[in-house]
């Protein structure tokens, strides 16, 4: 059996804290740097793009009634939803399709200025698949953990799953397309790099541009500024763009009750009702 | 007591008419999106259903009869945020609704705003949206 003296006691102790503190030291240096948390509920600042640029998420806490001043009646409204009909034709910054996939637009199209809904997979209650769900029309739900995040939409309650881990791609996969597709991603800073393949070829690149299922999708996510989420999509499809085409995300993080909920969709409820 | 067979009937007509509507939802291609009318009318019945909630109307047709209108709405989610709820609105309310009109002629309208009898007006899209 051992016996300290006092001195020997106090040099164990000493011996012992700095041990502890060697280690830690270690332990920081093998840790990988912080990244950024982009866990939270946000709401897309520009989900019409640009040609609807300024359109903001609301601020918090004012979703209330709008009550004109007394003898100030308010402006009668235009109109009750952005055009989506392409009766307009296409828009300069659309990606630009080869000569088969422009024909597909323009059927498409046709159907729609006769009032037809056919071609309008979103309202038939489908997730809108990638990149299109991107736009979080609605709100946008961020969940991270370190070998996760998950996208969720709240139109449509549509979900996606970004793996962090390593993982990658197997053929099975490849074989087997999905509205969201298959994405891995990896940090580069404080930038998410993420891949996205396996996608059908039945979804909407934005409004109703078609594709093929030789559609890829890369995204750099990061915030660009406190409380703002900024996702920058490359989409490369060499059937149907003549030219990868870009765009950029953006949406503002909710800080509080009641914006920062989402409220379920469940749009099965008007299912079997739609023409 | 044997219950008369023609009550049983009348009965069965009277259930299937108390029956909560089931309106088709449309997409937005379905509506003259960039045209506005105004129709004043009452409350028949307030759904606060997804993915569109309806507002059916009874309108005078000026003829001293009444037409009913199925006035589609946007989804919960986002009439939440601009001001409504699931009872803003109950059968005998009396409102204006400024719709786009269905293409197809029918008496369906998408709506852009409605302003309730007290003024509040009910926008489809909450502030800055």
């Amino acid at each position: 059996m051992l016996i300290f003296t006092g001195l020997a006691r106090r040099t164990a102790a000493i011996a012992v804290v700095v041990a502890v503190a060697l280690v830690a030291m270690l332990g920081a240096q093998s840790t990988p740097p912080a990244r950024p948390d982009f866990s939270g509920v946000y709401r897309p600042i520009n989900p019409f793009g640009n040609a609807a640029a300024g359109r903001g998420a609301p601020p918090a806490g004012t979703a209330a009634p709008t009550t004109p001043a007394p003898g100030q009646p308010l402006p009668p409204p235009t109109r009750t939803a952005p055009l989506s009909d392409g009766s307009r034709g296409r828009s300069p910054d659309a990606p630009q399709l080869t000569p088969p996939y422009l024909a597909k637009w323009q059927a498409m199209s046709k159907s729609r200025v006769a009032g037809s809904s056919e071609s309008d997979k979103v309202a038939q209650c489908l997730p809108p698949g990638m990149p299109l769900m991107m736009s979080m029309f609605y709100g946008m739900e961020v969940m991270q953990t370190r070998d996760k995040i998950t996208f969720f939409s709240e139109l449509n309650d549509a979900l996606r799953r970004v793996y962090l881990d390593g993982r990658k791609p197997t053929p099975a996969i490849l074989d087997d397309p999905t509205y969201a597709g298959f994405s891995t991603g990896h940090w580069e800073g404080d930038t998410l790099v993420v891949d996205t393949v396996a996608l059908r070829d039945d979804t909407y690149i934005e409004g109703f541009t078609p594709h093929s299922d030789q559609m890829t999708v890369h995204e750099r996510i990061r915030f660009a500024s406190p409380g703002v989420l900024e996702d920058r999509i490359v989409v490369s499809d060499p059937k149907a763009l003549v030219k990868p085409w870009e765009t950029v995300k953006t949406y503002r993080k909710m800080t509080g009750p009641p914006d920062d909920q989402l409220r379920e969709f469940a749009c099965a409820e008007g299912l079997g009702h739609v023409r | 007591m044997k219950t008369p067979i023609h009550l049983l009937a009348v009965a069965l007509i009277a259930l299937a008419l108390a029956a909560p509507r089931v309106a088709a939802h449309h997409s937005n291609v379905g509506f003259a999106v960039e045209t506005v009318l105004t129709a004043n009318g009452v409350v028949k019945e307030w759904q606060w259903s997804n993915p569109h909630t309806w507002l059916i109307l009874t309108v005078d047709d000026g003829k001293g009869g009444q037409v009913e209108w199925a006035m589609e709405g946007r989804a919960p989610s986002v009439l939440l945020r601009a001001g409504w709820s699931r009872n803003i609105m109950k059968a005998g309310d009396k409102v204006t609704v400024h719709y786009s009109p269905s293409k197809d002629g029918s008496k369906v309208g998408m709506i852009a705003r409605v302003t309730l009898a007290d003024g509040r007006v009910l926008p489809n899209a909450p502030p800055g949206d």
